[in-house]
């Protein structure tokens, strides 16, 4: 398999050789950064002289100019208008100019780089760095909010807590993060190799990190407290942070609209031959529409936010209502485009929660069109809605009506899809792994946040319910549970195909629970606060509020725990995980017929696509054909869509003697779905060994994927079989008379269930013992003689498989002091061998390869053999507690140098001889 | 390249029709964004002078006349934007000729339209005798015509690129052009844009 390097030759563009550093770049920003707060220091000083205003120092002038300036200097610096300022001053330019095309080392991520791929890993890097530096804020709030009364801020500070957490969360987090996750999947998914305007898709990601920045800085600066809302008049009141705040969202606005316009231009104009509309993938759609809300919309809050930052520097009287101002038209401009902005916050999330939904029940997406349909429906009335948050501001009141119908209008579409998603679930076969958490997660959670988005839509019930904890609860609803649950489903879906490995299911699914939980705990009685009366945004509050607000302040730990279990699960798992095949949830759609990642244009030929992406479970049915390129094929077209092969197989999953053969069979065509029925033994063991077999065949090149189910071999042969539609089955048993499943005659039954050629392979137990060898193993040695017998060994080594694919070796050092012939010598060296044999059975047991051998020497000679014949990648020394060992791992330690050296300490006492 | 293989798809391919040029297509989704932004603003004059003026409109200042606008002098200048918008439009049908001096021309002139009609602008501000902060009315005018000048002077950068390109790099051809057009389809906009300003702001 051709992956991961750049597959065309470009005669005369210059490949990925930027001539400058990182760092130059780096420092070249820096200076125009500094310069830019230079100039608009000049700027502003000799204008107010040179025109003779009365007052030269005005604080919020200088600071508007310098701020504005600083960023546009930031994103000069940073390159991003080089080949511009080139075209510009007449040079002779190359229009497909790939020298800053994809990232080579860790460093090229760090400046503008035109590869679309580069650019998505950019946004979901940087997004989630404001994600937490929001959550920390969230916390503080929280804290705030445990008890009544002033406890860790006052009502200034705390106002600037939530509003800088709500503006760094939805402008620097959930807005732009779908922007990275479409950055990276949406050009794939449609046939192209990059985006319509990659030099344009550089600048929209380099905007946003000014935006980001004056967002943090916002609340230190002071007075930043009239919310992500930011209504006049407080806002006109504000100084500094308000200031921050209002040139912030002109560089958040500008990315987005830069990235929208490119979406669109993309999806309109560079969708893979074959694929109509009809034929898109809903993420398609959901972008596109979402990328025109945007282009329509924000230039709405663009000019709300140039208004109050008017009327706070310049003295103008927009909202001045004793300068003839309507201090009202504020709310009118700002929700024209905030209320589509919360579907800008949506829509892309429901895209993501499609695609897994339908991948994930292996069912053709329920009612394709009307899922299309609705998008543009809910879209369109989003602009028709916006005063039904101004309910109570003292707007007309025949403003109200048609306000409220059209709210309610408009949770038709919205009912539309969460029926299509159910729909899709309904009868299919549901497979329940990480992101299809998070997707049926948010259906539910989403729900509820429809449903009291209701409540708030009509009028006697938002009446009482508005500017109270209600609210609160419903925009938690629909942006935590709605889109962050959707940010999480599309992050650990598309997680093999970014990174190249397999994220943790397990610590995924632990995330999960944690956050469902924790966020149900902590936001559904916020419902019930605001409808007895708790106001929302006041620092403050009733003493009969005191016990639920503590109750949701303690609970909200679920979430914080939960993100730090998944940004471990994401940092060692893209570090050390195993590799990830090239679809490892054989979704249909293109990104997942390539390599993961894909190589540097994506495809090796345009790819030509025959139907529509969800046809799950249709015989013959398929979305695309891709081609191979010039290396595999000469030319010639290579279908590469390969035929599946059903692997049956138990203990022997993971034993060198079947992975040969698979390998054999693969030769480049074939697929492999490996199933490891359980019937009542350990799971975890079973799921071990599959993980182990399939990063050694991902490592080999091999397209395999696979899943422990329990049951017969025949009912999961079964559900398989409609799954994947395999060609073949490749039952793997013991040799006649030790085989259970010849036994019961599984291989004839398998053949009348499903119809298929049943490929019969064995292998005795002896050879299932026989750990692959494969540089995806990593090898863990363990030094130990008494400690072997606790289970402080066995669970040492089951921690490092839980990181990744380990194969253990016991080594037993015995130096006896005089001859080692004699009786006594015999018996402890028996004994030895005896607890290293235990011990390697019971972790084979556990589903992880083991061997070992007794060794006569010191533990130090046993290091060496571990490094030098074993090449174990870890050396664990185990210990029994109490006994001054403190030298052995010293004496170990250097000896195995440059391995590192873990301890373990045993608890249980050794056994008596 | 990629577009080999294209050619050499398997029977039953779609063939691709030729589609409008990418940067043509952003070029007019950009405009529909900044038309909104203008709509933002819009919002905001009106809002300001039929619901809280109540239609008395101009309303006074702080001596207690009526605000006024120079319709006549503005006028004039609105003509010259106006023509400039033909001048483009000219210069670019001169490409379709291959009649590359006529394009310089026709470019050169619209940029000293354009540049005339700028100052024309400042030259009014200096003499209006009211400032954005001179009530509602200063605000919502400056910040109409303000934005608009910028676009008008965006539009010029984008204009004097292309001369620039045209001049320095001997770019565009009659069937490749896709800069001149998307600088042309902006300055139509900012045109049209001030037509409609003139007549909401300065005429009724
Ligand atoms: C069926 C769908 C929905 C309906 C009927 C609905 C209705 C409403 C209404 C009437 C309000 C105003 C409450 C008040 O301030 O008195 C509101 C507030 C809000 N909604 Fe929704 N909503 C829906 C879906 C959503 C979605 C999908 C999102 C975002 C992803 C969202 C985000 C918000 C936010 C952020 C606010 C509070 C704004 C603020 O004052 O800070 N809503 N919703
Ligand atoms: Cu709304």
């Amino acid at each position: 398999m051709t992956t991961h390097q750049p597959t065309h030759a470009h005669p005369g563009h210059a490949h990925h050789g930027a001539a400058k550093s990182t760092w130059d770049y780096w420092k070249r920003a820096i200076v125009w950064t500094v310069g830019g707060v230079a100039a608009g220091f000049a700027i502003v000083f000799l204008a107010r002289w040179i025109f003779d205003f009365e007052n030269l120092w005005v604080p919020q002038v200088y600071w508007s100019v310098c701020a504005s300036l600083a960023g546009l200097g930031f994103i000069i610096g940073i390159g991003c208008f080089d080949w511009w300022w080139a075209y510009m001053r007449g040079k002779q330019v190359d229009l497909e100019d790939h020298s800053m095309h994809g990232a080579q080392k860790w460093s090229d991520y760090f400046r503008p780089n035109t590869d679309h791929k580069v650019i998505g890993i950019q946004y979901l890097v940087t997004t989630f760095f404001f994600f937490v530096v929001a959550g920390i804020l969230a916390e503080l709030v929280r804290l705030e909010l445990a008890v009544p009364g002033a406890t860790i801020a006052d009502g200034e500070t705390y106002n600037g807590f939530f509003s800088a957490h709500a503006t760094i969360m939805i402008f620097a987090f959930v807005i732009p993060v779908f922007g990275g996750i479409s950055n990276y999947v949406l050009p794939i998914m449609l046939g192209a190799k990059d985006m319509a305007f990659p030099r344009l898709n550089a600048l929209s990601f380099w905007l946003l990190v000014p935006a980001g920045v004056m967002l943090v800085l916002a609340p230190f600066v002071g007075s930043f407290s009239s919310g992500w809302t930011a209504y006049a008049p407080l806002s006109v009141q504000g100084t500094t942070g308000s200031t921050l705040f209002e040139v912030a969202v002109q560089f958040a606005g500008a990315s987005s609209i830069a990235t929208a316009l490119n979406f669109l231009v993309t999806i309109m104009t560079m969708r893979a031959p074959g694929m109509t509309v009809w034929r898109m993938p809903m993420l398609a759609w959901a972008q596109g529409v979402t990328s025109g809300l945007v282009v329509f919309g924000t230039p709405f809050i663009a000019g709300s936010q140039f208004m109050t930052w008017f009327d706070r520097v310049m003295g103008t009287n927009f909202f001045n209502v004793g300068g003839g101002g309507d201090v009202l038209m504020y709310q009118h401009v700002f929700w024209f485009y905030s209320h589509p902005a919360v579907y800008i916050m949506m829509i892309p999330g429901f895209g993501i929660i499609s695609e897994v939904v339908a991948a994930f029940s292996r069912k053709p997406l329920f009612g394709y069109r009307a899922m299309a349909f609705s998008t543009v429906a809910i879209a369109l009335l989003g602009f028709g809605v916006w005063a039904h948050h101004m309910f109570v501001s003292g707007m007309p009141a025949w403003l109200r009506f048609p306000m409220m119908f059209m709210t309610v209008v408009i949770a038709v579409p919205t009912g539309v899809k969460v029926f299509s998603w159910l729909g899709t679930m309904w009868g299919g076969r549901l497979h329940l792994k990480t992101p299809m958490l998070w997707a049926m997660g948010f259906v539910f959670t989403f729900l509820i946040g429809g449903l009291s988005g209701v409540f708030l839509g009509v009028l006697p019930a938002v009446i009482h319910l508005t500017d109270t904890y209600y609210v609160v609860a419903h925009i938690h609803y629909v942006f935590f549970g709605g889109s962050v649950f959707t940010v999480f489903a599309g992050v650990y879906y598309w997680f093999p195909k970014i990174t190249g490995r397999m994220y943790n299911e397990r610590l995924g699914q632990i995330h999960f629970w944690l956050t469902f939980v924790g966020f149900n705990a902590t936001f559904f009685p916020m419902h019930w606060l605001g409808a007895v009366g708790m106001p929302r945004r006041v620092a403050d509050y009733d003493e009969r509020f005191a016990s639920l607000n503590l109750f949701i302040s303690l609970a909200t730990s679920g979430m914080v725990i939960g993100s730090l279990i998944f940004f471990y699960n994401m940092i060692h798992s893209w570090a050390k995980g195993p590799q990830a095949p090239w679809n490892p949830w054989r979704a249909r759609s293109l990104e997942w017929l390539v390599s993961s990642p894909p190589s540097l244009f994506n495809f090796d030929a345009v790819p030509q696509v025959v139907g529509g992406p969800y046809q799950y479970g249709i015989p013959g049915a398929r979305h695309a054909v891709v081609f191979a390129g010039e290396e595999l094929g000469g030319g010639e077209l290579v279908e590469h869509e390969r035929r599946t092969i059903l692997v049956i197989a138990n203990e022997s999953v993971s034993s060198a003697a079947l992975l040969e053969h698979i390998r054999e069979r693969a030769n480049g065509h074939w697929r492999f779905t490996m199933l490891v029925p359980v019937e009542d033994g350990n799971v975890r063991a079973a799921e071990r060994r599959l993980q182990q077999a399939l990063s050694v065949l991902a490592a080999e090149g091999v397209d395999a994927n696979g899943s422990v189910v329990s049951g017969d071999p025949l009912s999961a042969v079964r559900a398989a079989v409609a799954d994947d539609e395999p060609t073949e089955v490749m039952l793997v048993t013991e040799p006649l008379g030790q085989s259970r499943w010849l036994n019961q005659d599984m291989v004839d039954r398998v053949r009348k269930a499903t119809n298929l050629p049943v490929n019969h392979v064995v292998i005795s137990a002896a050879e299932a013992g026989r750990p692959a060898v494969s540089k995806a193993v990593n090898t863990v040695a363990v030094i130990a003689n008494d400690g072997l017998s606790g289970d402080g060994v066995i669970n040492a080594v089951q921690g490092h498989a839980d990181g990744g694919p380990v194969a253990a070796v016991i080594l037993c050092p015995l130096s006896l002091d005089g001859p080692g012939w004699t009786d006594d010598a015999e018996t402890v060296r028996d004994a030895a061998a005896g607890r290293a044999r235990d011990a390697i059975a019971r972790l084979q047991q556990a589903g992880i390869p083991a061997r070992g051998e007794v060794i006569d020497g010191d533990p130090a000679e046993a290091a060496r053999i571990a490094r030098d014949s074993y090449r174990a990648t870890t050396i664990l020394v185990a210990s029994v507690a109490g006994r001054g060992d403190a030298d052995v791992v010293e004496t170990v330690t250097q000896a195995a140098a440059p391995v590192p050296v873990e301890h373990v300490f045993v608890e249980t006492a050794p056994p008596a001889l | 390249m990629a577009t080999d293989h294209a050619l050499a798809h398997p029977p039953g391919a779609v063939p691709q029709k030729k589609p409008i040029s990418q940067g043509v297509l952003a070029m007019l989704l950009f405009i529909g964004s900044e038309a909104m932004l203008f709509a933002s603003f819009f919002t905001a004059y009106f809002m300001v002078r039929y619901n809280v003026a109540e239609n008395h409109w101009p309303p006074l200042n702080q001596n207690g006349e009526p605000f006024e606008l120079p319709k006549v002098g503005t006028g004039v200048s609105t003509a010259f934007l106006v023509f400039s918008s033909f001048t483009v439009w000219w210069a670019e049908h001169r490409l379709k000729h291959n009649d590359r001096k006529g394009l310089e021309r026709g470019l050169l002139v619209t940029i000293l339209l354009g540049i005339t009609f700028l100052v024309a602008q400042i030259n009014e501000y200096a003499h209006l005798g009211f400032t954005p902060a001179d009530k509602a009315f200063g605000s919502t005018f400056y910040t109409l015509t303000g934005f608009h000048g910028l676009h008008v002077l965006v539009g010029l950068i984008l204009l004097t690129i292309c001369y620039v390109r045209v001049k320095r790099a001997r770019d565009f051809t009659p069937t490749f052009s896709t800069p001149l057009v998307m600088a042309s389809i902006y300055w139509h906009f900012v045109d049209v844009v001030w037509v409609a300003l003139y007549i909401l702001v300065y005429l009724v």
